[in-house]
C-alpha cells in the first residue's frame, strides 16, 4: 500500500542544512495499523507528510497504491490525496466558522458530489464517531476529544484507503485518547483502512499492529 | 462549493461587515458618477448644429440716437466691409443671445392647443451661412420676408420632433408665438448654450421681429474666418468697426475659447468627481489587498488543510476570489436596491436610462477591481506549502 524507498529529506537555509530523514525504507501493507515513535525532531511528522504527499522527499521514491509519485504539486496528486488519504492532526485543524457537519464535508467539496449526497456521507461519518447529536454545533462548542472525533469523521468521510494520523491523542487526556484509539482501531478492523499513526505515547503504540522507531531521521527499529 | 462559500461568508459576516459596507458606499458613489457622466456624455455627443472652430464674436455699441433706417444701413455697411478683410468668410449680426454667451431667452404658451416652450434666438439673414447651419427643410430668412403676410420663423429639429412628431413637414405652418408666425425653415440641430446643454426646442427670429422702439438693434456679430485666421483678423476688424461706429467700445472674443468656458460648469465637477472616484477605487483596491493578505495570513492552516484534503491550487485561488466576490455581490445587490429607487421614484430630472447604465457600469467596475485585487493574494494562498503551514499551527 505504502512504500518508501531510500527516502531522505533535508531542509536548507542560507547557512545550514538540516537532515530530517536519512535513507528511510518503509513498507506498509494494506490494512496495517502502524505506529511511529521517536523523540521530538526525529522526523516523524516529516515522514508522515511525505507519505501523505504534502511534502516532497529530497531523495528517494514514494509508491502509493502501486503508483510511484513523481509530481507533488499538480492537480493529479491533489485528487489522489482527496480520494486515497485521510489526515488527522494533533491540533485538529477544524474551521471554527463552519459547523461540525460542514467541517466533515470539507474533503467532499473537492469531489463531484451534490450537496445532499455530501450531507448524507458527512452525517454517516459523524455517526461512526458517535457525534451525530453535535452535527450543527461549532468547533468552539466542543471538547478536545469531540474535536478530534470530528477530525476523524472528516478523515474518513471520503472513504480513503489510508489514514495518516499525526499525534491524534497528543492534545487529549488518557481517557479521551483511549476513546480516539478505540475509534481508529475499529476503523482499521471494520473497514480495513490502513492507518499510520505518529505518537509519543507508548500505550497507544502498543495497540497498533507494528511499531517503527525513529531517531535523528533514521529508522532504528 | 458555492453554497459552502456562502455559508462560510455568512458565518464570517461580522468580520466581513466593513468590506461589505465599503462595497456599498463605493457602488453608490460610482453609480452617481457614472450616471452623471453618461448623461453628460449623451448631451455632449448630440451635435451643436453650427460651426464655431474658426469664428469670432464681436460686440459693438451703436449710437442710441440713430434712427432705425440709419442703424440698418450701418449694419449692412459693417457686414459688407468686414467681409472684405482678408481671411473673413462670412459675417452676421445677431441679437442679445449668442452661442456660448451664457444668456438665453425663451417664450411659451398653450395657444396652439398644447403647451409649447421654445428658446429664442434673433439673427440676420447672413446667420445661416455664417454658422453653416444644415437644413432639414426650407430656408433661412431673406430680405423679402420683411414684407411677408406672417412674420417668418425658423425652428430647430428638436422643436419639430418635440411638438410635431408626426408632421411630415412644418413648412408654411402657422404657429402662434407672440402672434401668428409662419415657419419657413427647419434646421437640423441648434444647441447654443454649450456642448453639455440640453437639446431644447428653439425658434429663430429675424431682426425685423425683434427691433422695435423699446428694444435695441442687434449689437453682436459672428465672423467666420478661413481656418487658422481668427487671431489674424481681430485687429483689422477692430479698427474697421471702431472707425465705422465711431466708438471704441468693441469687444472681440474667440468662439472656440468661449465654448470651452461654457463647458466648464459641467467639465470641472465631472473631472473632480472622476478624480474622487479614482481615489476611492484605489482606496478600495488597497483595502482589499490588505484585508485579503491579512485573512490569508490568519488562515494559513486552513489553506494547508484544504490542500491536504485535495484542493488544487486553482481551487484554493477560486475559493478566496469566490469569497470576496460573494461579499461584493451581496453589497452590490443591496446597493442596486437603493440605486434603482432614483429612477423609479424619479428623484432627479435625468432620463432613467442613464441611471440604469450607471448601475451596470458601477457593478462591472467594482466586480473587475475586486476580482483583480483578489487574484494576487489568492494566488499567493494557493502557493502555500501545506506541510509548512500545518506544522506552524
Amino acid at each position: 500500500m505504502i512504500e518508501l524507498n531510500n527516502i531522505s529529506k533535508s531542509y536548507r537555509t542560507d547557512t545550514i542544512e538540516t537532515l530530517a530523514l536519512q535513507h528511510m525504507n518503509l513498507s506498509v501493507p494494506a490494512g496495517e495499523f502502524l505506529s511511529i515513535m521517536g523523540p521530538s525532531g526525529c522526523g516523524k511528522s516529516t515522514l508522515l507528510n511525505i507519505m501523505g504527499l504534502i511534502d516532497e522527499p529530497s531523495e528517494g521514491t514514494v509508491v502509493l497504491a502501486g503508483r510511484e509519485v513523481t509530481d507533488y504539486n499538480g492537480s493529479k496528486v491533489a485528487r489522489f490525496r482527496n480520494e486515497q488519504l485521510g489526515f488527522i492532526f494533533q491540533s485538529f485543524h477544524l474551521i471554527n466558522d463552519l459547523s461540525v457537519v460542514d467541517n466533515v464535508e470539507l474533503p467532499l467539496l473537492y469531489r463531484k458530489l451534490g450537496g445532499k449526497e455530501r450531507r448524507r456521507l458527512a452525517l454517516e461519518a459523524l455517526a461512526r464517531v458517535g457525534l451525530s447529536n453535535r452535527a450543527t454545533h461549532f468547533p468552539n462548542q466542543l471538547s478536545g476529544g469531540q474535536k478530534q472525533r470530528v477530525a476523524i469523521a472528516r478523515a474518513i468521510v471520503g472513504k480513503p484507503n489510508i489514514i495518516l494520523a499525526d499525534e491524534p491523542t497528543g492534545n487529549l487526556d488518557s481517557h479521551m485518547g483511549g476513546e480516539i484509539m478505540d475509534i481508529l482501531t475499529r476503523l482499521n478492523k471494520d473497514l480495513g483502512t490502513t492507518i499510520v499513526m505518529v505518537t509519543h505515547d507508548e500505550r497507544m503504540a502498543k495497540r497498533t499492529h507494528r511499531l517503527v522507531r525513529l531517531s535523528d531521521g533514521e529508522r532504528v527499529s | 462549493m458555492l453554497s459552502h462559500l456562502i455559508k462560510l461568508m455568512w458565518n464570517k459576516r461580522r468580520a466581513n461587515g466593513l468590506i461589505f459596507l465599503e462595497i456599498i458606499l463605493a457602488f453608490i458613489v460610482l453609480f452617481g458618477v457614472y450616471a452623471f457622466a453618461f448623461y453628460n456624455y449623451d448631451r455632449y455627443s448630440s451635435p451643436l448644429g453650427f460651426s464655431y472652430e474658426n469664428s469670432i464674436g464681436l460686440r459693438l455699441d451703436i449710437d442710441d440716437d440713430m434712427d432705425s433706417l440709419a442703424v440698418l444701413g450701418l449694419q449692412e455697411r459693417i457686414v459688407r466691409e468686414v467681409r472684405t478683410v482678408p481671411g473673413v468668410e462670412a459675417v452676421s449680426f445677431l441679437g442679445p443671445v449668442n452661442p456660448f454667451g451664457g444668456n438665453n431667452w425663451g417664450t411659451g404658451n398653450d395657444d396652439n392647443g398644447f403647451q409649447l416652450f421654445t428658446r429664442m434666438l434673433f439673427a440676420d439673414e447672413h446667420f445661416a451661412e455664417t454658422m453653416e447651419l444644415k437644413f432639414r427643410e426650407g430656408r433661412w430668412f431673406e430680405k423679402r420676408d420683411d414684407n411677408a403676410k406672417y412674420p417668418p420663423i425658423v425652428v430647430n429639429g428638436k422643436f419639430m420632433d418635440e411638438y410635431y412628431p408626426n408632421a411630415e413637414t412644418l413648412l408654411d405652418s402657422i404657429i402662434i408665438l407672440s402672434g401668428d408666425r409662419q415657419v419657413i425653415g427647419v434646421v437640423e440641430d441648434f444647441k447654443y448654450a454649450s456642448n453639455f446643454a440640453e437639446n431644447e426646442p428653439l425658434t429663430f427670429y429675424p431682426q425685423s421681429g425683434f427691433y422695435s422702439g423699446d428694444r435695441p438693434p442687434f449689437e453682436q456679430m459672428i465672423i467666420r474666418t478661413a481656418p487658422g485666421q481668427t487671431a489674424a483678423v481681430e485687429e483689422p476688424i477692430y479698427n474697421l468697426v471702431t472707425a465705422l461706429t465711431k466708438n471704441t467700445d468693441v469687444v472681440i472674443w474667440n468662439m472656440a475659447e468661449d465654448r470651452i468656458k461654457a463647458n466648464r460648469p459641467v467639465v470641472i465637477p465631472l473631472v473632480i468627481l472622476l478624480i474622487i472616484s479614482t481615489f476611492l477605487l484605489i482606496n478600495i483596491a488597497l483595502g482589499l489587498f490588505g484585508v485579503l493578505f491579512t485573512q490569508i495570513n490568519r488562515r494559513r492552516a486552513e489553506i494547508g488543510l484544504r490542500k491536504a484534503m485535495g484542493a488544487t491550487p486553482g481551487e484554493v485561488t477560486a475559493q478566496f476570489v469566490g469569497e470576496i466576490l460573494i461579499i461584493t455581490v451581496a453589497g452590490l445587490l443591496l446597493g442596486t436596491f437603493f440605486a434603482v429607487q432614483v429612477p423609479l421614484l424619479e428623484l432627479l430630472p435625468i432620463p432613467p436610462k442613464f441611471f440604469y447604465f450607471g448601475i451596470v457600469a458601477a457593478i462591472a467596475t467594482i466586480l473587475l477591481i475586486v476580482t483583480v485585487c483578489a487574484l494576487l493574494p489568492s494566488r499567493q494562498a494557493a502557493r502555500l506549502h501545506p506541510a509548512l503551514v500545518l506544522h506552524e499551527e
